[in-house]
C-alpha cells in the first residue's frame, strides 16, 4: 500500500483514482485540492484571494519537495497551504494592519485559541507565549491538547 | 524526557504543522528514528490531522482547476514509500520489488566492454599477418623465378 492509498484508506472522503505510479500535479490537486482550499479559507476568508493562493500552492515547485518529505502527501499539502496562506495574510496585514487580535487576554488561553493564533493567524509559538504571557512549552502543549480534545482529530 | 512526555509536549504537532523551530525539528527527527512509539504516534496523528482538515474541506470552483492546468505541465510527482520514517523497518520486503522482471526476446548479446579493443586488435593483427604473408609469398615466388632464370642462363653458355 503506498502513501496515498494508506491515507485514503483511513478517510473515505475522496476515492483513490490512481493506486500506484507517478502522480501529476492535477491528480494531487484532485485529491487534496478541497482540503487545501478549506485550510486557505480558514486563514484568508476572501474567496478570490484564497483561489489565487490555492493555484500558487499546486503550481509551486515546493510541491515537488513532498517527494522527499518523510510523511504523507496530505500533511505536506497542509503545511504548504498553510504557509502560502499565512504569507499572503502577512502581506495583506502589512498593507492594511488590523488590531483585532491584540486584545487577547490570558483568561482565554484555551487550546482552540492557541491553535487559532498559531495555525490561522500565523503567529510563532514564541509570539503567542509573549502575547498570552505563558511559556513556550505551554503553547506547544496546547497543540497536543487541541487535537486530543477532538474525537475525530 | 520520557517518550510519553515528549509525545504530550506538543512538539510533534508543531512539527507536523510546520511551526517547529529547526532545533525542535532535529530533536523530533532523532526521536522518530530511535523511538518507535514516536513514529507510531506520528503515523496516527497524520491520519487524524488529515481527517480533521477534511472535515473543513471546501470544493474549489472548477475554474481553479482549469487555471492550474494551464500553469502546470503535468509534472510527475511520485511519493516514495521508502521515504517514510515508519516504513524503514518494514522496507526489507520492498527491496525485492525494486527490480522489474524483464523478459528479453532478441538476438543480441551483451559482452564486456574490453571485448571491443580486443576485437579491434585481433582484426588489425590479422590484416598485418595477411599483408606480411602475401608480401613474403610474392617475394619468394619472384626469387624462385630469378633462380630459374639464372639457372637457364648458366646452362645456355655451356651449349
Amino acid at each position: 500500500m503506498n502513501e496515498l492509498e494508506r491515507v485514503n484508506d483511513n478517510s473515505n472522503h475522496q476515492p483513490v483514482t490512481k493506486t500506484s505510479g507517478p502522480l501529476t500535479t492535477l491528480e494531487v490537486y484532485d485529491q487534496y485540492g478541497a482540503m487545501a482550499y478549506g485550510i486557505i479559507l480558514q486563514i484568508v476568508p476572501q474567496p478570490h484571494l484564497a483561489q489565487e493562493i490555492l493555484v500558487n500552492v499546486f503550481s509551486s515547485p515546493l510541491l515537488q519537495s513532498c517527494n522527499s518529505y518523510p510523511f504523507t502527501f496530505a500533511v505536506c499539502v497542509i503545511k504548504l497551504a498553510r504557509a502560502k496562506a499565512v504569507e499572503a495574510k502577512k502581506q495583506m496585514m502589512a498593507i492594511a494592519p488590523s488590531h483585532k487580535d491584540n486584545n487577547v487576554s490570558s483568561a482565554e488561553n484555551t487550546p482552540e485559541l492557541i491553535f487559532d493564533l498559531a495555525f490561522r493567524q500565523g503567529y510563532s509559538p514564541d509570539e503567542i507565549a509573549e502575547k498570552l504571557q505563558i511559556s513556550r512549552s505551554e503553547v506547544l502543549k496546547a497543540f497536543h491538547e487541541f487535537f486530543k480534545s477532538f474525537p475525530n482529530a | 524526557m520520557k517518550t510519553q512526555d515528549f509525545i504530550e509536549s506538543g512538539i510533534l504537532e508543531s512539527y507536523l504543522l510546520g511551526i517547529a523551530t529547526e532545533e525542535e525539528q532535529h530533536v523530533v527527527n532523532q526521536m522518530i528514528l530511535t523511538h518507535s512509539e514516536v513514529s507510531e504516534y506520528i503515523m496516527r496523528f497524520e491520519k487524524n490531522l488529515q481527517r480533521y482538515f477534511l472535515q473543513n474541506a471546501v470544493p474549489p470552483p472548477t475554474d481553479v482547476r482549469e487555471i492550474l492546468l494551464l500553469r502546470t505541465n503535468k509534472t510527475d510527482i511520485r511519493k516514495k514509500e521508502k521515504d517514510t520514517y515508519y516504513d524503514i523497518p518494514k522496507d526489507n520486503t520492498k527491496k525485492k520489488e525494486e527490480y522489474l522482471e524483464i523478459e528479453v526476446n532478441d538476438t543480441y548479446i551483451k559482452v564486456h566492454r574490453w571485448w571491443r579493443p580486443a576485437f579491434v586488435a585481433v582484426f588489425v593483427l590479422s590484416k598485418i599477418f595477411l599483408i606480411a604473408g602475401l608480401y613474403y609469398y610474392f617475394k619468394a615466388s619472384s626469387q624462385e623465378k630469378e633462380i630459374e632464370k639464372l639457372k637457364t642462363e648458366i646452362v645456355v653458355p655451356r651449349n
